[in-house]
C-alpha cells in the first residue's frame, strides 16, 4: 500500500504527540478551576500541534498526531479515546475544504478548530447524559453524581460558548508561539516548512 | 510507562499481553457495576496480589497511600457517609489499578509483537512504540531543562512568562534532534513502515497463558457470584 507519509513523518508526528502529552502533565498542576484544563493547555499543546502541521503539511496531519494517542489510551478510558478520535476528525473535516497545512492561515484554522471542537465535544457531551437516562442507558444514581459535578455547566449552558471562545483564543496563542518556534527551527536549518 | 529495562522479568511479564489487556478491560467494566463490598474486596484483593509482581519504590507507595487517604477523607466529608466513602475509594482503586499493574508487567517488545498479530496499521504500531519508549525520556529532558533553569536562578514555577523561552523552545529543539536521530536509526536498520516486518520471537499461546486464563475466569466468576449469585 502506497502511503503519502514517510518514515520521517511518522517519527516526527509521534514526537509531537509526546510533546503534547508532556505539556499536559506540565500544565495540569497549575489549572486553577475545573473545566479550564483545555483552555490552559491550549497555548502549550498548540505549539506542538502547529509544529507538526508545519512539518507534515498534508491533510490528515492532526489525525496522524492524535489517533495513536487515542489508541494508546483505549485500555485506560474508551471515552477519552472517543473524544480523541472525534476532535481531530472534526478539525480535519474543516481543513479538508481549505486544502492542506502549508499556509499559516490554515494552520491557525486547524489549531483553533482543534481546541474549540475539543471543548464542544468534551464538555458538550455532558448534555447528552439526560438523553441517555431517558433511553435507559444510564442509571439515575450515576446521573445525580454527574449533575452534582457539572451543575455549574448544566445551569449555565452559555459557559460552554465562553469556554470554547477562550480555548480558541488560547489556541491562537499556541499557534503564534508555534510559528515562532517554526521560524527558529528554520533559521537553525532543522525544519523545512513552507511557512 | 515502562522502558525495556524497567520491566522486571516476573511470571506475569511472560503472560500473553492480549490476555492482560482483556482482563484489564473486564476488571474495569466489572468494577463499575459492583454494588456490594464483598465482591469489590475480592476484585481489589486480586489486583493487589498482582501488584506484588511489581517492584515499587517505597516513596511511590507512600504517595499512593497518601492520595488514597486524602480521597477517602474528602469524599467522607462531602458525603457525610464513611461506608460510602470507603466503597467509592475501593471502586476508584479497582478502576485505576488494573491497567498500570498489567501494563508495567508487559515489556514494550511483547506489546508491539501482540499489536502486530492483530494487524494494526504499521504506522500505528510504530507510533505507539515510539510514544511508549520515548515519553519517559522526554519527561527526563523536561526535568533537566527545568533544573538547568533553576541553576541559573530562574524558578519557572513562579515565572510562567519564561515557560516559552526557557522551557518549551529547548524542549522542542531537543525533540526535533531526537526525531531526526530515531529516523536515521530506523532507516539504517532497513525499517520501512509499509513493508511487513519479520519477527524473531513470534507470540505463541503457552501453558502459562492457559493457567492464567483459567485463574482469571475463576476469579471473575467468584466476583460475579458474590455480586449477583447469592
Amino acid at each position: 500500500m502506497n502511503s503519502p507519509w514517510s518514515l520521517r513523518d511518522y517519527v516526527f508526528a509521534a514526537f509531537m504527540t509526546i510533546g503534547m502529552v508532556a505539556s499536559i502533565f506540565l500544565v495540569g498542576p497549575f489549572v486553577p478551576l475545573p473545566f479550564l484544563d483545555l483552555v490552559m493547555w491550549a497555548p502549550f499543546g498548540g505549539i506542538f500541534l502547529t509544529l507538526g502541521m508545519a512539518r507534515l503539511q498534508r491533510r490528515g496531519s492532526v489525525a496522524l498526531m492524535i489517533l495513536p494517542l487515542a489508541v494508546l489510551l483505549l485500555p485506560l478510558s474508551p471515552l477519552i479515546t472517543l473524544y480523541l478520535v472525534l476532535t481531530p476528525l472534526a478539525t480535519e473535516a474543516v481543513v479538508f475544504f481549505r486544502g492542506n497545512y502549508r499556509s499559516k492561515a490554515n494552520r491557525l484554522l486547524g489549531t483553533v478548530m482543534f481546541f474549540v471542537s475539543g471543548v464542544l465535544i468534551g464538555l458538550g457531551s455532558i448534555f447528552i447524559v439526560p438523553a441517555l437516562v431517558n433511553t435507559g442507558e444510564f442509571i439515575e444514581e450515576d446521573l445525580a453524581k454527574i449533575i452534582e459535578k457539572f451543575a455549574v455547566l448544566l445551569n449555565n449552558p452559555w459557559l460552554l460558548g465562553v469556554l470554547a471562545v477562550a480555548a480558541g483564543i488560547t489556541g491562537s496563542i499556541g499557534w503564534w508561539l508555534g510559528e515562532k518556534v517554526v521560524h527558529q527551527l528554520q533559521r537553525a536549518g532543522k525544519l523545512d516548512a513552507n511557512a | 510507562m515502562p522502558t525495556p529495562r524497567q520491566v522486571r522479568r516476573s511470571p506475569l511479564s511472560r503472560i500473553n499481553p492480549f490476555l492482560k489487556i482483556g482482563l484489564s478491560f473486564g476488571l474495569i467494566g466489572l468494577s463499575l457495576f459492583l454494588r456490594h463490598i464483598a465482591p469489590m474486596l475480592v476484585l481489589l484483593g486480586g489486583v493487589l496480589l498482582l501488584m506484588t509482581q511489581l517492584k515499587l519504590r517505597p516513596l511511590i507507595l507512600g504517595y499512593i497511600l497518601l492520595m488514597v487517604c486524602i480521597f477517602t477523607g474528602s469524599t467522607a466529608l462531602l458525603l457525610q457517609n464513611w461506608p460510602e466513602a470507603i466503597f467509592s475509594t475501593l471502586r476508584l482503586l479497582a478502576i485505576v489499578l488494573p491497567t498500570p499493574v498489567l501494563a508495567l508487567t508487559t515489556p514494550p517488545a511483547d506489546l508491539i509483537r501482540s499489536l502486530q498479530t492483530v494487524r494494526l496499521p504499521s504506522f500505528l504500531t510504530l507510533s505507539l512504540m515510539l510514544i511508549w519508549r520515548f515519553f519517559p525520556l522526554m519527561q527526563q529532558e523536561l526535568q533537566r531543562i527545568w533544573e538547568a533553569n533553576q541553576l541559573r536562578g530562574i524558578d519557572l514555577k513562579w515565572r510562567p512568562g519564561k515557560w516559552f523561552s526557557g522551557l518549551m523552545v529547548p524542549l522542542v529543539f531537543q525533540m526535533v534532534v531526537y526525531a531526526d536521530e530515531v529516523t536515521v536509526g530506523l532507516q539504517t536498520r532497513g525499517y520501512s513502515p509499509t513493508e511487513p516486518r519479520s519477527n524473531s520471537k513470534p507470540l505463541h499461546w503457552r501453558w502459562a497463558d492457559t493457567l492464567f486464563c483459567g485463574v482469571a475466569i475463576a476469579w471473575l466468576t467468584l466476583i460475579c457470584y458474590l455480586e449477583w449469585g447469592r
